[in-house]
């Protein structure tokens, strides 16, 4: 089935920038044929044109709360969807983007996961965290998402 | 008068970076501190860099504003270059900058502006129960229908891009790649397609019957003419904002600031006042004056930066100081000033200084308020619609011609890219020695309308904007945020971590 990876973030905050890292490991990748990778950057709602195709959808994104410990989370989009408790602004991420999402599609809205992860991730945690990411595209998660 | 200061400002639907507090007293705020908490300096990742990484780095100043950042350092390097683009290329350009305006302009005031409406502190007010099914958070009819049709306009700035989001497609000279036939007319249909949308919901009629508006009495004839003006999301603005009194509050430092944008092509059917579009000028109420560059200056006085004394942007420093002014600093914000003045900038003022009938009336009678700019910014599109799709039309007929000039190599020197953003002036200074940026300087139009106080006491214009605003309620000053909000400030978008609330 055909999959997009969204990595979201703002590559010169250290910390938020786990996505942009995460996409610039895949992007030195082979990738599937069927598996579109995207530099979702910081544009919030303007992904919302990602998320039409029917592809299942797998975002990495840095989280805040999901983890005692810190280190990577895997979480479902509806739990992400869950955290948006007001209504939209100029911080609008990933919550309000899922929330909104089934109201605004073109199409019905996509299987959505997100890769997360706490605090500043090591070079290992950014190569596990592609290659997590990378079996849920393709339907195959395993132990590559539990480090 | 019994005063007190409140600093926990409920302005959840602003800016989690802003901070504003207030000095209340007798039911009224009596003084204003605006303050950015967070410290950003782009100004300090690009020195040392290419000349051409601004056009990679700067989009990333904002989610929201990323084309008119790259816009903006576009026209630093042409300056520096010493470059006119092509005709083809300035339509591009124009077009992409126009389509992200368009739909800020309708989603700032859908899903932030009017969403405040819905807040359970206006329950009294007549129109609430509608504000309520128009725009209940991520559930409002408005709120629902202003994305889907914003989410299809800035597909423009996809295709023209060639690459979304971040897309440095405008480069010194020009543009990076000539869009096909197909993909014009791809832009044509859905700019038209919006601007069917904004004339039935947004306006409620044609935009050349609202460009007819063009004083108070004529915009009162406008309401009272048809249920689909009144229904229009123009006309709820209207009726509610007047309603609780938003024509009465926000009126600011009554000095407007536009540094012009959208150049005009050698050739082209669209007409304008001067050679761009927007116009430049600075304006004291509605008395419109030449606009000089040479007039702005940043004062750091109340700022969290080393005093290096107030200077041009083009020899200006941001020098981070956390400890500077110790007691007398309260911003990350600079304060520019235009010739030592505090000025307010975006729609309001483009329409000031364009000398629009309807506002030149709003601002000479002196009823400039959170409500006049917001409907400035509401019914902006009304002036770029038209003018984008003869620009389109315009890039079809002309297909094939040039979209660059020059080399795309940038020389040493330094030059200005100056423009209108969504939310008012946007400047770019840069300076280019031995092929490296050493000095990059960045004033956005939140930086004029959120400034903190600068060295002769002068308060930013939202500072001065909130003064003698009613409050009604202490611990919930719902209409201090009214006026704020009117200015659309813009200061967390770099940064959407995901974090756990329930």
């Amino acid at each position: 089935m055909a999959a997009r990876i969204i990595c979201i973030g703002n590559r010169q905050v250290r910390g938020d920038d786990f996505g942009p890292r995460v996409y610039d490991c895949l992007a030195a990748k082979p990738l599937p044929a069927d598996v579109d990778i995207v530099d979702g950057g910081i544009i919030g709602l303007g992904l919302l044109r990602y998320l039409e195709d029917g592809r299942r959808v797998v975002f990495v994104d840095a989280v805040a709360g999901f983890s005692a410990s810190g280190g990577m989370v895997l979480l479902d989009g509806a739990e992400v969807a869950r955290q948006c408790v007001g209504g939209f602004d100029h911080a609008a991420g990933l919550p309000y983007l899922l929330k909104i999402m089934p109201a605004v599609l073109d199409s019905p809205p996509p299987v959505v996961t997100v890769v997360g992860h706490e605090g500043y991730a090591s070079a290992q945690t950014v190569r596990t965290a592609a290659q997590c990411a990378l079996h849920l595209a393709t339907e195959s998660a395993d132990n590559a998402c539990r480090a | 008068m019994n005063t007190r200061i409140i600093r926990d400002i409920p302005f959840n639907l602003v800016e989690g970076d802003l901070e504003v507090s207030i000095e209340y007293g007798d039911g009224r705020v009596t003084d204003a501190w605006s303050a950015g908490t967070l410290y950003r300096g782009f100004e300090n990742l690009m020195k040392g860099r290419g000349p051409l990484d601004g056009l990679v780095m700067t989009p990333r100043i904002c989610g929201i504003c990323s084309t008119t950042h790259l816009f903006a350092a576009a026209r630093a390097l042409d300056a520096i270059a010493g470059l006119t683009p092509p005709d083809n290329a300035v339509r591009v350009r124009n077009v992409a900058l126009m389509a992200e305006h368009v739909q800020s302009d309708v989603r700032q005031s859908v899903l932030m502006y009017m969403a405040a409406f819905a807040h359970p502190a206006h329950a009294g007010h007549p129109l609430y129960d509608e504000a309520l099914r128009r725009y209940a958070p991520a559930a409002g009819s408005s709120a629902i229908d202003a994305i889907r049709e914003t989410k299809r306009v800035l597909e423009v700035v996809a295709i023209l891009g060639g690459q979304w989001p971040h897309s440095s497609f405008m480069v010194p000279g020009g543009i990076a790649f000539a869009p096909s036939q197909a993909n014009l007319l791809q832009c044509q249909q859905l700019v038209g397609a919006y601007r069917a949308w904004y004339e039935r919901r947004v306006l409620g009629c044609p935009i050349e019957r609202w460009r007819e508006v063009d004083s108070r009495a004529a915009l009162d004839v406008w309401l009272a003419e048809s249920s689909a003006h009144r229904d229009s999301e123009t006309g709820f603005l209207l009726r509610f904002g007047r309603a609780a009194g938003l024509d009465a509050i926000g009126a600011g430092p009554n000095a407007f600031l536009s540094y012009g944008s959208l150049d005009l092509p050698q050739e082209t059917a669209v007409v304008a006042q001067t050679r761009q579009l927007v116009a430049a000028g600075f304006a004291r109420g509605n008395a419109v004056a030449a606009f000089d560059a040479a007039g702005i200056a940043e004062d750091v006085s109340h700022a969290w930066y080393r005093n290096h004394g107030t200077l041009h942007p083009a020899a200006g420093e941001t020098d981070p100081y956390a400890s500077a002014q110790e007691g007398r600093a309260y911003s990350w914000i600079k304060a520019p000033r235009y010739a030592g003045q505090a000025v307010e900038t975006g729609p309001l003022a483009e329409a000031v200084i364009d000398g629009r009938p309807l506002f030149a009336d709003i601002v000479s009678a002196g009823r400039t308020s959170a409500l006049a700019r917001q409907l400035a910014r509401l019914t902006r599109p009304a002036t770029l619609l038209p003018a984008m799709e003869i620009w389109l039309q315009e890039l079809i007929e002309d297909h094939g011609a040039p979209i660059i000039v020059g080399d795309g190599q940038v020389p040493d020197g330094e030059g200005a890219g100056l423009l209108q953003a969504a939310r008012g002036a946007l400047g770019h200074w840069v300076r280019i020695e031995n092929g490296r940026i050493a000095r990059y300087q960045v004033i956005t139009p939140t930086a004029w309308n959120g400034s903190p106080r600068d060295a002769t006491g002068q308060r930013g214009a939202w500072e001065e904007a909130i003064l003698g605003t009613p409050v009604a309620n202490p611990d919930n000053p719902i209409e201090a945020g009214h006026v704020i909000r009117s200015f659309d400030p813009c200061l967390v978008c770099a940064v959407h971590t995901v974090r756990r609330r329930v």
